[in-house]
């Protein structure tokens, strides 16, 4: 292993999720990315990088809990090689990858193979999730030991929910015993099959089937119920209507363990935005009106949201490029999420960044049983430069992912990203 | 640069000549009458009125718009062509047909209009009449009868009005561009 | 000449402005006027190719479109695709990548997915003619529908119109609707409430029975054809109960004759669902009417539309 110079971040101020003011400190990192100073005025070694941070903050490294990084299997929209070059351009430094590639992880010793692939491959700490059903086909409970002694952060078939409650029911009651958490894609498939779009207005200006708010709505109400029921703990993926929230709320409010996490698309798009029959701005679950946007947005301030996770589903442009309906879900997200959230909430004061901070660095990490990350001394570097005042045009070519596909294609983001740190390495963007 | 040519009574004159000249020529024949919208249907009005006057006669009269026939559609920039109706309340086979426009220049009006006209049927005759030959043909077509023959550039415009489509009193002017001859 | 910015494609009746509207029905009129000639073919596009692309199989509306180019002395090709033809792994711009290899100047297409049309617009010269996409729009039905209605009624503005049947999965009750909304036609629908869509735009209003369309004294009622498939998707519970809450039969006809309403359908319809035989016989029908118009109005659409790939300019 070749021995890293150490470096210096100097003239940056430091965010954090504790405070809302920014700490003008300099940052130095040793050879081995352990942070050895912060502060002012300390003796730095003369052989150490410097990077200018001048005008810049430093933020805490984010971690991102539902990532479709396609390796094994769909190598041809992303891998995770691109994946993590892509977490890394969005100050991403580590993530939870969804089960459903191909095959679906559904056994430890798949979950071995992806691991030891993400050590090979990976620039970032990634954890393997694996699946609450055999093959995701929502039938059989898959076998949760083998998968709990390699360490899955979570059981979850991804974008699909498991359709029986009763064996919804089993599983959470069984995962429970392996301390695993669960995490649903809520959804009620009688309501959504077809569904290209929310059912509303444009769904019906547009002329294309739709998906009901109460789809989702009833899938979070089902799986709350079970969650209470077998008292387990239960994370509702990719919550995007108000009725949704106000369940998963009053669920918190009895004391259940539930967590749930919004999209920085579904925080910023509503599904009028959807124009031209752009199959970039075609997600599951849908994109929803203004007013569920807005209660999200409410939500994702007060805690009632736990988390924020971008859903990265990259896709070929090649595969998005066909009609609406039958069009694949999902955009690439990682490269835009803290740019998103910058250019339309902290930018304009909604809120702060340590707001962001807690809901998509530190709590996901939580989430899954980690230690949030710190820029303080004795910690190690896990931080990203970004500078408020530059601007980011979101393009095809600038992206990293191998499946650039993003309904933010062509606009320009204030904000910019010059670079993460993790550990030993400094990756600057651009 | 604007030049009046003919003032009101001289298009009165020049009508009353175009009336004579084309009875003149076949006196007894079935003859109808067809107006190119716009001013050629108010010049074959006004003939049929003289006609009626002095011999009293009637003579149809009948419309056509000729939009649908012209040889340039695929060349039109940004024209959107109000299309009129074409009305023919008369049979034309078999018929002398007199055909009216207020002015001929390159000719390629007149070959649409005759290649309208037939769709209608087929007239034992078709005879052109215009106030103004400006001369400039691009294609072989004459007119049999007009009163009036200009030397034109292309550069130049000649204006017919006349007080039923215009709003003005009737007049025939010749209308040259400065910026365009400079150019 | 009208002011009018030169549109390459007719993709749906929402982007249409009034003097858009205006300039296609008056033009109309003289073409419909054609058909009482002998000759009823004109040589305005002469020279010109239209392709007319059906993915989805209609015998009426290819053909009216066949029809109306002919007219305008335009050479067609028909094209018509089952599903089952399309091949796997061809992307819809492989597609349209061959289609523009044809150098057509006008496209006129039906396709069963929504968008269809705006996608083969956006990369194609030709001057694409949306003939039904999906559940979203039929423009060139609706203007047809507006054409039929402003013979009858030439003070249009005003009148009520009410579109009865299946209007969720209907792109010509989307379309007419905004259409006759936008002359000042006072629109509403009437069917089940699991096929007229609860999210809609607010100058559509519901009637819940016949006898408050009755009420509402419509100057025309327009059927909508039924799917006879979508008893399977538990919209209604029968075509036998269908019928008798929303089908037009001769009771409902003999009040629709005292009230001097007119009949409309843009066809083909479904004798004894959505209408009996008797109603089909009806002195106020405009069917064969709206079938005459179509021809007049598609003629009046391709000679509007200007395509990128004509001549200099």
């Amino acid at each position: 292993m070749s021995v890293e110079k150490s470096r210096l971040f100097r003239g940056g101020r430091i965010a954090s999720a504790v405070a809302t003011e920014f700490v003008p400190e300099d940052v130095l990192v040793d050879g081995s990315g352990m942070i050895i100073a912060r502060g002012k005025g300390f003796e730095v070694p003369t052989e150490a990088e410097v990077i200018d941070c001048t005008g810049c903050i430093l933020v805490p490294g984010m971690f991102d809990v539902h990532v479709h990084a396609r390796e094994p299997g769909q190598e041809h929209k992303e891998t995770l090689a691109t994946c993590s070059r892509a977490a890394l351009a969005g100050g991403v430094t580590g993530c939870v990858l969804m089960p459903d590639t191909s095959p679906p992880v559904d056994t430890g010793n798949l979950v071995k193979s992806v691991m030891d692939l993400v050590s090979e491959q990976s620039l970032i700490p990634m954890y393997q999730a694996g699946c609450l059903t055999k093959g995701r086909e929502g039938k059989e409970m898959a076998g949760y030991s083998g998968m709990a002694a390699r360490r899955v952060p979570m059981l979850t078939d991804a974008d699909h929910t498991v359709p029986c409650p009763y064996l919804m029911r089993r599983c959470m009651e069984y995962a429970k015993d392996f301390g695993v958490l669960v995490t649903s894609h809520c959804d009620t498939p009688p309501l959504s099959k077809g569904g290209a779009i929310h059912e509303g207005l444009t769904s019906y200006r547009l002329g294309l089937p739709g998906i009901p708010a109460m789809s989702q709505e009833i899938g979070i109400d089902r799986d709350i119920r079970i969650a209470q029921h077998t008292a387990g703990q239960l994370h509702i993926s990719q919550i995007s209507t108000a009725h949704g929230l106000k369940s998963v709320q009053i669920a918190k409010e009895e004391g259940a363990a539930i967590t749930c996490e919004v999209s920085p698309h579904h925080l910023v798009l509503t599904d009028a935005s959807i124009h031209d029959y752009n199959t970039h701005f075609k997600f599951d679950p849908p994109l929803r009106p203004a007013a569920d946007v807005e209660a999200l947005v409410q939500g994702f301030i007060d805690g009632s949201i736990d988390v924020l996770a971008c859903d990265h589903a990259p896709h070929t442009e090649f595969e998005k490029s066909s009609e609406f309906i039958s069009a694949p879900f999902g955009a690439a997200g990682l490269e835009t999420a803290v740019l998103l959230i910058f250019d339309q909430f902290i930018r304009r004061g909604v809120f702060g960044w340590n707001l962001l901070i807690e809901r998509y660095s530190n709590a996901p990490r939580k989430l899954i049983g980690q230690q949030p990350t710190a820029i303080r001394e004795g910690e190690k570097a896990e931080f990203f430069v970004f500078d408020e005042e530059g601007q980011t045009r979101i393009s095809s070519d600038c992206m990293h992912t191998k499946g650039p596909v993003s309904p933010f294609l062509g606009e320009t983001l204030s904000g910019q990203i010059r670079g993460t740190t993790l550990g030993s390495r400094w990756y600057p963007v651009g | 640069m604007v030049k009046e040519i003919f003032g009101p009574q001289e298009i009165e004159d020049g009508i009353e000549e175009l009336a004579q000249s084309i009875i003149a020529n076949f006196p007894d024949e079935d003859v109808v009458f067809v107006g190119l919208r716009t001013r050629g249907v108010t010049l074959a009005k006004r003939v049929a009125a003289t006609l009626q006057k002095n011999r009293h006669t009637d003579y149809p009269v009948g419309t056509l718009d000729i939009s649908l026939y012209r040889d340039d559609f695929g060349h039109r920039g940004r024209e959107f062509p109000s299309l009129e109706t074409s009305e023919l309340p008369f049979e034309i086979d078999g018929k002398r047909v007199v055909l009216f426009d207020e002015v001929i220049y390159t000719g390629r009006t007149i070959r649409a209009a005759l290649e309208g006209l037939i769709d209608y049927g087929r007239p034992a005759r078709i005879e052109l009449a215009v106030l103004v030959d400006r001369g400039l043909r691009e294609i072989p077509i004459q007119p049999d009868y007009f009163v009036l023959r200009l030397d034109t550039t292309a550069l130049e415009y000649v204006k017919v009005r006349f007080r039923e489509d215009d709003d003005q009193e009737d007049s025939v002017v010749l209308e040259s561009s400065k910026s365009e001859l400079e150019a | 000449m009208s002011e009018l910015k030169p549109r390459k494609d007719l993709l749906d009746i929402e982007s249409l402005d009034l003097s858009e509207i205006e300039y296609v029905l008056s033009n109309a009129v003289p073409f419909k006027q054609l058909f009482q000639r002998s000759v009823k073919k004109v040589p305005t596009l002469r020279g010109k190719t239209v392709l007319n692309l059906f993915y989805e199989p209609s015998t009426r509306t290819s053909s009216s479109f066949e029809v109306a180019a002919h007219r305008l002395s335009a050479d067609v090709t028909n094209f018509t695709v089952s599903s089952s033809s399309v091949v796997k792994g061809e992307s819809l711009l492989d597609t349209i990548e061959t289609l523009q290899a044809m150098r057509s100047d006008y496209i006129v297409i039906r396709h069963k997915a929504a968008g269809v049309p705006g996608i083969v617009a956006q990369h194609t010269k030709a001057s694409v003619v949306n003939a039904g996409d999906g559940f979203h729009a039929h423009p060139t039905q609706a203007l047809l529908d507006a054409m039929t209605v402003r013979e009858v009624f030439p003070e249009h503005q005003g009148r009520r119109v009410v579109i009865v049947g299946d209007i969720l999965h209907s792109r010509v009750a989307r379309s007419t609707s905004t259409l006759f909304h936008k002359l000042g036609i006072e629109v509403a629908y009437f069917g089940p409430g699991t096929l007229v869509p609860a999210e809609r735009h607010d100058f559509l209003r519901r009637l819940m029975s016949w006898e408050e369309v009755f009420d509402w004294k419509p100057d025309v009622i327009y059927l909508l054809r039924v799917q006879l498939e979508r008893q399977e998707g538990a919209f209604f519970p029968s075509i036998a109960e269908y019928h008798k809450m929303y089908g037009l039969n001769s009771l409902r006809l003999d009040r629709l004759r005292q009230m001097g309403s007119w009949l409309m359908h843009p066809g083909p319809v479904n004798r004894g669902v959505e209408i009996t035989d008797e109603a089909m016989r009806y002195e106020r029908s405009l069917i064969s009417t709206q079938v005459e118009n179509g021809i007049a109005v598609r003629m009046a659409v391709l000679h509007w539309l200007k395509p990128e790939n004509g001549v200099d300019s």
